[in-house]
């Protein structure tokens, strides 16, 4: 056979420039994309303070955050110190600073609140009724009525003085009789008031019975600013103690070793030497010799489709009458054939002709042939039946 | 640029240093160690470019029959060259182990072979030819595809052709060249030659007997000489696949074991492959080469989704032929498309010329008229049965206008139309 004698083929007609500029017409758009989408995320997630929605969180914006509080406070050049577990609050209380207890929704255990005592520090404690009980020997009860209007200091500590007023929902029993209560309430007692200041072998301990004051919803009413910021602004370092439900008070201050505590350090670093693995493997794989080659498909149409369709036709329709004509027609013809008879015969020749084949009588003939037309699924079969039965006794005639 | 497993096992060589120095900094520095090597290895491997490659393909080969690709790779850099080289070829050509390993010195070459299995008739392109030339420490390679270009044609299959020889003895009877002295009952007078005992009486040649002290019978031949002309319908309905193959296919065996045998009884074969406008044509093309000829027209025939245009067909037949002669109509003999396309028309093919339609018989109709399992079974068979009668209808219709129609399954539609031109041949119909 003979063979073409086509020229040599050298290279695909492309130079390393060519390639490479190739390569950067078709990767500039997704490296622009992506460089695109890196430099959005950063603008967006850089200038953005963290927060959260915690009540009485430093860093939570929500209505009933105190994110408001914080930032005065450190515009004021008083650094804030958020903790959620004792033990770091312990180790963050420094002597000479503030430390805030903000509630005490989460506290279950005295442990969580007991080592206060010990610290040389100023205590604040705020709408937390069994530590301001425990540590500085008041009472707490709630009451719901004098939120609407603002109460008055009644009192000579700086702090409430400088206020003037306050609303503020819960009020506070002093027990003892050194303590100095303010901002009563038309119908309280006389050891009754919202916020309370004791000294406890030594360490000043300010009671506010109710958390509203610093919040962000309610530090803008009537004096609550000025009592909370002369509150907490005491000292250069205040230690926002929010106490979480997760901290056991154990010494360790986690909640236990984790699954990365267990693992020898070497698994990590194991993991990403793995990982390089399976990148060069992927890339490995990855690389095809050369492209998949196509070509196109031809169609497929069965032939009986068309057919199985038209069968498919007269079920659905239930023409039992259309079905029983060709099965007959078809019969007929085969029958006329063999006995040598044209296709064009009328039918009573052809139902004598049939009859005296097979010896069957000629109405029975008749019947089978130009009958009335089946009515159900059954009676079309037992037809189709009975005429391969009589096609087959003229075959063998 | 591409890997080898090798790149994979040095990756993996870092797992014993990561565990002496459990650092991240392990990690990244064997990461970039593997990185070095590879870029080097990469570098240092002969440029897949600089490769003088030249393919050879025979220009056609019958379908089912091997074919070679051959694949000269000669290595024009200054490096050696150790290369995976892939001869890429569509499915269908039936490419066997298209990859090779080669391993060139400077200035060397040589030959890959591939061979090719075609299953599909027509043209197949070759796709390009990609060489991997890795580098000497064999972890990374350089890959380029290049542009070859070769095209092989899948010529069609012609298994009828086992049918040939007795079609031609068949000829000869016709001829009265056989062997055996049987005279055929030609048409056209061939010579004169003495009575012997057996002759037909009847072709006694009184008048040259007369002149004769001997009795003298005249002898006949076929007719000689005719025009055949074949007609592929390449429509949608030549794309209806019977027993998994088109119809186009049957078809396309028929008008070639026609034409081997039209031609080897001396009449002009021409091919015309039709639907809307002219897919092939084969004319003037006679002797040994309108075989071949034949095979390449036919050999791109593919089914076209569109419906014949019969009108078209007829125009073109009266263009080309201004005598009588034999037209046969490959197509298939589907009553709603014969009615609405062939019908109307037909006349004016009959009125001058022989016709014959040829058409592929579906053996599955006769396997669903069979059938009475269930009742949706009997629907199938009932209608079934209903085309079948509708085709015997249409096939008698054309009859009645002089049209041959000649219905069989895929295999046996080739024989079938020779025994017809047969027939019409001793007939002195053509």
């Amino acid at each position: 056979m003979t063979t073409t004698a086509p020229a040599p083929v050298v290279g695909d007609g492309t130079t390393a420039r060519s390639r490479a500029t190739g390569r950067w017409r078709r990767w500039r758009g997704p490296i622009a994309i992506l460089s695109l989408l890196c430099v959005v995320g950063l603008l967006a997630a850089l200038p953005e303070p963290r927060t959260s929605s915690v009540p009485l969180a430093p860093d939570s914006t929500a209505a009933t955050g105190a994110r408001a509080v914080a930032q005065i406070l450190e515009e004021q050049g008083v650094q804030v110190t958020f903790v959620r577990r004792a033990s770091a609050a312990r180790a963050a209380a420094t002597p000479g600073s503030t430390v805030l207890l903000a509630g005490d929704r989460n506290i279950f255990d005295q442990s969580q609140f007991d080592f206060l005592a010990d610290l040389d520090a100023d205590l604040v404690l705020v709408d937390a009724s069994w530590p301001a009980s425990e540590l500085a020997g008041v009472d707490s009860s709630w009451s719901d009525v004098a939120t609407s209007a603002a109460l008055e200091p009644g009192c000579d500590d700086p702090d409430a003085t400088a206020a003037g007023s306050l609303r503020a929902s819960g009020r506070v029993l002093a027990s003892s009789p050194d303590t100095v209560v303010c901002f009563r309430g038309p119908g309280d007692a006389a050891d009754q008031g919202a916020y309370t200041v004791r000294t406890v072998e030594g360490q000043r301990v300010a009671v506010l019975a109710d958390a509203a004051p610093l919040m962000n919803a309610h530090l803008a009413e009537a004096g609550n600013a000025a009592l909370v910021l002369r509150m907490l602004g005491r000292h250069d370092h205040l230690v926002w103690y929010l106490p979480s439900p997760y901290d056991t008070g154990s010494d360790e201050g986690e909640a236990g070793p984790g699954l990365g505590d267990l693992v020898p350090p070497v698994v990590g670093v194991l993991g990403l030497q793995l990982l390089l693995v399976v990148v060069v493997v992927a890339f490995w794989r990855g690389r095809r010799l050369g492209r998949l080659v196509t070509e196109p498909m031809p169609v497929v149409v069965p032939a009986a489709e068309a057919t199985r369709g038209r069968g498919r036709l007269y079920r659905r329709s239930r023409s039992y009458g259309h079905a029983a004509a060709a099965l007959r027609a078809g019969a007929a013809s085969r029958c006329a054939r063999r006995l040598g008879l044209p296709g064009s015969t009328p039918a009573p020749q052809l139902i004598d002709a049939v009859a005296l084949a097979t010896g069957r009588r000629n109405p029975d003939v008749a019947a089978l042939f130009y009958g009335p037309p089946p009515t159900d699924d059954s009676a079309l079969a037992r037809l189709a039946r009975d005429l391969d039965d009589i096609e087959s006794e003229v075959q063998s005639s | 640029m591409a890997l080898t497993w090798r790149a994979a096992v040095l990756a993996a060589l870092g797992i014993p240093a990561v565990l002496v120095v459990p650092v991240p900094g392990t990690v990244l520095l064997w990461a970039l160690v593997v990185l070095v090597v590879c870029a080097v290895d990469a570098a240092l491997a002969a440029s897949p470019r600089e490769v003088a490659v030249v393919r050879r393909v025979p220009p056609s080969v019958r379908l089912g029959e091997p074919a070679t690709s051959d694949l000269e790779v000669t290595n024009v850099a200054s490096r050696r060259l150790r290369a995976l080289v892939r001869d890429a070829w569509p499915p269908s050509s039936g490419a066997v182990a298209p990859r090779h390993e080669v391993d060139l010195p400077p200035g060397d070459g040589r030959r890959l072979r591939t061979v090719l299995v075609p299953t599909r008739r027509g043209d197949a392109h070759a796709d390009r030819v990609t060489i991997r030339s890795i580098g000497p420490l064999g972890v990374a390679a350089r890959q380029a595809s290049l542009e070859v270009p070769a095209r092989l044609r899948v010529l069609p299959e012609f298994a009828s052709r086992r049918h040939l020889p007795s079609r031609l003895a068949r000829l000869r009877e016709l001829d009265g060249r056989a062997a055996v002295q049987v005279r055929g009952a030609g048409t056209e007078f061939d010579s004169l030659r003495e009575y012997v005992i057996g002759d037909d009486v009847r072709s006694i040649d009184w008048r040259a007997s007369a002149r004769r002290s001997d009795v003298v019978v005249r002898t006949w031949r076929p007719e000689r000489d005719r025009r055949v002309l074949v007609v592929l319908d390449t429509g949608r309905t030549s794309a209806v696949r019977v027993l998994d193959a088109p119809r186009i296919d049957a078809s396309i065996e028929a008008a070639l074991l026609l034409a081997a045998l039209a031609t080897r009884a001396g009449d002009r074969v021409e091919l015309l492959a039709y639907d809307r406008r002219v897919r092939a044509r084969v004319a003037g093309t006679g002797g040994p080469r309108l075989m071949p000829a034949l095979a390449d027209a036919l050999a791109t025939a593919h089914p076209e989704l569109i419906e014949t245009d019969w009108a078209g067909v007829v125009s073109q037949v009266r263009e080309r032929l201004s005598q009588r002669a034999l037209v046969v109509l490959l197509t298939a003999l589907d009553p709603a498309v014969v009615e609405q396309g062939l019908l109307p028309v037909v006349d004016q093919l009959t009125s001058r010329h022989q016709v014959v339609l040829a058409s592929v018989a579906d053996p599955e109709l006769h396997e669903l008229s069979q059938q009475r399992g269930s009742a949706a079974e009997v629907f199938d068979a009932a209608a079934a049965e209903r085309v079948g009668l509708e085709r015997a209808a249409v096939a008698v219709r054309l009859r009645q206008r002089g049209v041959e129609v000649v219905e069989a399954l895929p295999d046996d539609l080739a024989p079938r139309l020779a025994d017809t031109y047969l027939a019409l041949k001793a007939a002195g119909r053509l």
